[in-house]
């Protein structure tokens, strides 16, 4: 019984802290800025809808987040299909020079360094190609990213596969790449989704490389735009809300709807 | 950091596009990666050892921006919040991470449903989650500013007081990230054999015991992977800084990430920013692969 | 078979994901773009910062711009990033702006990158007697007066941006409590307030911003100039801690936070305008797109009770100016629709409408229309003819505002020490200039 009571005590603890302030920045979002910063009300007294009506109209949140689905759709597509066959040559063959171990090597550096290293030479880059600013300066960036994470992850995976069952089918008259295409992808299948959910969540978000990247609703994604309102000069607290719930929704809904491969996704790697 | 068992893998072999098959996969993706991260890499070592006025390159002064960067106070200050940070922040989430795994591992009604929710923090887009806050600290705003106006208290002062403001990032952090090291953790224990805690009940032993005895080395390596992770990441934290603080007040919350930003963008010195940045690299670098090496050595014994 | 039967279901759903994706994508561009039909006009695509000065702007002129025949676009960002944005688009050539409303102490480093276009040679006239004078000289780069950083002493000045919205500091007091009209001294700030907070009018006499950085610096600076300090010497040689700029940062740290609310140390634009909106505090100093929310009741509890003034003199009543200054980029995709926009938007009449929309307007003859769009506007030309001095003309503003704001708020947590402060700013600032080549 006192167990029980703890646990009850503990399930509740941990929601609260998790969920109040989820709950302030909806109820915050409802509310006008005179009741925000004039009344201090807990919950909104004269709910209000134009917040939200407000982004669409005078602001381009519209364009956000098809900047949004379009980046993170390219990008982590282009990457998946790319890393996944990077990975399958570097878990299947010994190249020279121990080749296949170097290169997983240097892509794990490469992943270790924070993002925020690169940020000059990359925003440089990006200056001298004409690319600021524009989709596929952003997609190619983010590429580039997901492609050392989705080699480091599928190449675990690619080496649960078995051999032999490549061999039948190459036994069969499947040439090699016919036997990846044909026998060993499908078998990879979860790995490859947990892959790509990790990949979208971590694009979604992006900030800093937008931040630097992009500045008019041409190319701003959903974090970067939303940062259009954080203003420390003239606080729209009620606006700065609402892009709050409006930045999230899409990735929080993604989420929680791929639950079962995010978890295993995340957890995948640190375990074995 | 994957261990042990080493795949059979194949030789290279038979002729023409089987034998060029790994190069031909392999291509794609290292150009990209080459291109769009390596050789930026490259330009920002050779931009670290530049003066830039007005945005323009104007003179090469070797490794000068190196050594400066070590009388600047303003850096050195940076370093140390975001080691502060990085340390408090990564170890009170093992903590309570590891705490809530071992809560959650036996089955209970209402586990999904923490479990559901525990996802959100995580993948909350992190300016989203550094809005979240800013609307619990603000002073006029903010939730406990309005709990304590309820309770007839007075405003909160947060984000004003530098003490106050460091540690509301911590919690900031906390809050994000715990549940991430509650997952791994989780699935970490999972993964335990059986065995071993079958036969201590046999024993009798006590849960204090078994946890000393048993769960914890065993979840050593788990532990330390997880932490080695949130190390990493939480050394490039930048996203939440520039919404919530942008570093100040002052410089309480200025991350190395922080000031490195500003002097590249801000104040246009884009050679000492690079050198900044190239520095943070390596001790991130250096951290991660002795850590492995640790990690190999526990393994091994 | 069971791996045929699995790949057919996963290249199916890959396939179908996708195609579903970008379905929704393509909607989604359909949708979110093309707003309403754009109104064919001459385009100008204007990037600004969001700030509440811009507000009759965006309001009141640029439905008249389109009546004009502009087609503008007007683009927002957060005041932080916006610098660093245009001066990169500017020098890249990217060409994403025609017109950029800069905060005026970016001009020099515009000008010394040399990415903006001439606008005298453009045809805007800045010998215009009707500018007003401390306004346009903002937009000459090298400036006209004054020091100049190396590398421009032989320079010509050249008109690289015109004035677009005036603002400066003027002082916003409580009538009930200062009876008397506005407070002409500091010290009178200070007695009458604590008169006023013994009668439980208020709570605190003033009321300023301590955030590091820019905002506290730009708090302390009228009381500065108040004081009679100067900021640098004709080489650049930092002398803002001289005896009066000491006395100025003493008073600040000490005196002044006394009487200011106990958070003041965390104080940015929201608080200390809601201290002075909600009725707690007696006076303050501050630019006019928050002065302006006084006379509007749903934004102010006390309205009615705010009146404006010139900002209180020690030995001199000047406020900080600091204006939105409009530029061209050299690569501005539409570039002769945005200088004939300029001179459209800054001719006597357009002005006017400004004024009467309730900004201060960029021409004197727009101050005296019969009808401005509210009273700060007089009040606006009077702190102009008291006073009112821009920041520093060097492209390393940004920096010196910096380490100057970190000793100024480290001064004022520990509430003294302002004097120190300031010797220890003006050591960095010089050492900051020195590597920067500036002696």
């Amino acid at each position: 019984m006192n167990a029980r009571l703890a646990r009850i005590c503990v399930m509740t603890g941990v929601l609260a802290v998790v969920l109040l302030p989820i709950y302030w920045l909806v109820s915050t979002s409802f509310k006008s800025n005179r009741e925000i910063t004039q009344e201090g009300t807990l919950y909104p007294h004269v709910p209000t809808l134009d917040n939200y009506v407000r982004l669409f109209t005078e602001k381009q949140f519209g364009s956000y987040l098809t900047n949004s689905l379009v980046v993170t759709f390219f990008s982590v597509a282009i990457a998946l299909v790319v890393g996944a066959m990077g990975a399958y040559a570097i878990a299947r063959f010994r190249l020279p020079f121990a080749m296949d171990r170097k290169v997983g090597l240097f892509l794990l550096t490469l992943r270790i360094i924070p993002p925020v290293v690169i940020l000059i030479p990359v925003y440089l880059l990006m200056l001298s190609l004409g690319l600021l600013d524009s989709w596929l300066g952003l997609i190619a960036t983010y590429t580039a990213f997901n492609v050392t994470f989705c080699v480091w992850m599928m190449e675990s995976f690619f080496r649960e596969i078995p051999v032999d069952l490549e061999e039948a089918a190459m036994v069969d008259g499947d040439s090699r790449f016919g036997a990846f295409r044909r026998i060993t992808l499908p078998l990879a299948a979860p790995g490859l989704a947990a892959t790509a959910i990790f990949a979208v969540l971590v694009t979604f978000n992006e900030f800093l490389f937008a931040l630097a990247l992009t500045a008019t609703p041409r190319a701003m994604t959903m974090p970067r735009g939303t940062a259009t309102l954080i203003g420390r000069i003239d606080t729209d607290w009620a606006s700065m809300a609402a892009a709050g719930v409006i930045g999230a929704l899409p990735i929080v809904l993604f989420a929680l709807l791929v639950q079962r491969h995010l978890v295993r996704g995340l957890t995948m790697g640190a375990v074995k | 950091m994957q261990s042990g068992t080493q795949a059979r893998k194949y030789r290279l072999q038979g002729a023409g596009l089987d034998l060029a098959l790994p190069y031909l996969m392999l291509a794609p993706g290292l150009m990209i990666v080459l291109g769009v991260l390596v050789y930026p890499l490259l330009d920002g070592l050779k931009a670290s050892t530049r003066t830039y006025r007005y945005g323009s390159p104007i003179s090469d002064v070797g490794l000068q921006n190196y050594v400066h960067l070590w009388s600047d106070a303003q850096f050195l200050n940076s370093l140390w919040v975001t080691v502060k940070f990085v340390a408090l922040s990564v170890s009170i989430e093992a903590v309570l991470g590891f705490a809530l795994a071992l809560f959650c591992l036996r089955e209970f009604r209402g586990i999904r449903l923490l479990r559901t929710v525990l996802i959100i923090p995580m993948v909350i887009t992190p300016v989203v989650v550094a809005i979240v806050f800013r609307l619990i600290y603000a002073s006029d705003a903010g939730m406990l500013t309005a709990l304590s106006e309820a309770m007839g208290g007075g405003a909160m002062q947060i984000l004003g007081n530098p003490l106050n403001a460091f540690i509301g990032l911590v919690v900031l952090d906390v809050w994000e990230w715990t549940p991430l090291m509650f997952l791994i953790l989780l699935a970490g224990l999972q993964s335990l054999p059986q065995e071993p805690f079958e036969a201590a009940r046999v024993d009798g032993a006590g849960a204090w015991r078994v946890f000393a005895d048993l769960t914890f080395p065993m979840m050593r390596p788990v532990l330390a992977v997880a932490i080695v992770l949130r190390t990493i990441d939480a050394f490039g934290t930048f996203d939440q800084v520039f919404v919530l603080t942008r570093g100040g007040p002052g410089e309480a919350t200025r991350l190395v990430s922080i000031y490195g930003y500003d002097t590249a963008f801000k104040f246009q010195q884009t050679g000492y920013a690079a050198a900044l940045f190239v520095t943070i690299g390596l001790v991130v670098l250096a951290l991660a692969f002795s850590a492995i090496r640790l990690l190999r050595r526990i393994d091994a014994s | 078979m069971t791996h045929s039967s699995r790949s057919r279901f996963t290249r199916r759903s890959v396939i179908k994901g996708g195609f579903g994706l970008a379905l929704a994508t393509t909607a989604l561009t359909a949708l979110g773009l093309p707003m309403p039909a754009r109104a064919a006009g001459k385009k100008v695509i204007i990037g600004a910062f969001a700030d509440g000065g811009l507000t009759p702007f965006k309001q009141k002129i640029i439905p008249q711009a389109k009546e004009a025949g502009f087609d503008i676009e007007f683009l927002e960002d957060e005041y932080g990033v916006t610098l660093e944005k245009w001066f990169a688009d500017a020098q890249s050539g990217a060409g994403q702006y025609d017109l950029y409303l800069l905060d005026d102490p970016w001009v020099p480093q515009f000008g010394a990158a040399n990415v903006l276009e001439d606008l005298g040679a453009g045809g805007v006239d800045g010998a215009d007697k009707d500018w007003i004078g401390s306004m346009i000289d903002m937009g000459y780069w090298p400036p006209q007066k004054g020091p100049r950083v190396k590398g421009f002493e032989d320079a010509k000045p050249t008109l690289i941006c015109v004035p677009f919205v005036g603002d400066l500091q003027t002082l916003t007091y409580r009538n009930d409590v200062f009876t008397g009209g506005a407070p002409k001294t500091w010290d009178e700030v200070i007695a009458k307030g604590k008169e006023g907070v013994a009668a439980g009018k208020i709570k605190y006499p003033v009321v300023f911003r301590g955030v590091s950085g820019n905002p506290i610096v730009t708090s302390w600076y009228p009381v500065f100039l108040s004081f009679g300090g100067a900021f640098f010497d004709d080489k650049w040689n930092p002398i803002f801690n001289s005896a009066e700029g000491k006395a100025s940062a003493d008073f600040f740290v000490g005196t002044m936070k006394q009487n200011a609310p106990s958070g003041v140390v965390e104080f940015d634009q929201d608080q200390e305008g809601a201290a002075i909106l909600g009725g707690d505090a007696g006076a303050i100093i501050q630019y006019s797109g928050n002065a302006l929310k006084a006379d509007d009741p749903a934004q102010a509890k006390v309205a009615g009770k705010l009146d404006f003034g010139v900002v209180p003199k020690q030995q001199l009543a000047i406020a900080q100016m600091g204006i939105f200054i409009a530029g061209v980029p050299k690569s501005a995709p539409n570039k002769a629709n945005s200088i004939e926009f300029l001179k459209w938007y800054t001719s006597a009449a357009t002005q006017a409408k400004l004024s009467e929309a309730g900004s201060i307007p960029v021409k004197r003859s727009a101050f005296g229309i019969a009808k401005p769009g509210n009273r700060l506007i007089p009040v606006a030309l009077q702190q102009l003819d008291a006073g009112a001095l821009p920041r520093p003309r060097t492209p390393d503003w940004a920096k010196v505002e910096e380490l100057l704001g970190i000793e100024l708020n480290k001064a004022l947590q520990a509430g003294s020490g302002g004097g120190a402060a300031l010797d220890t700013a003006a050591k960095q600032v010089k050492e900051y200039l020195t590597t920067a080549g500036y002696y």
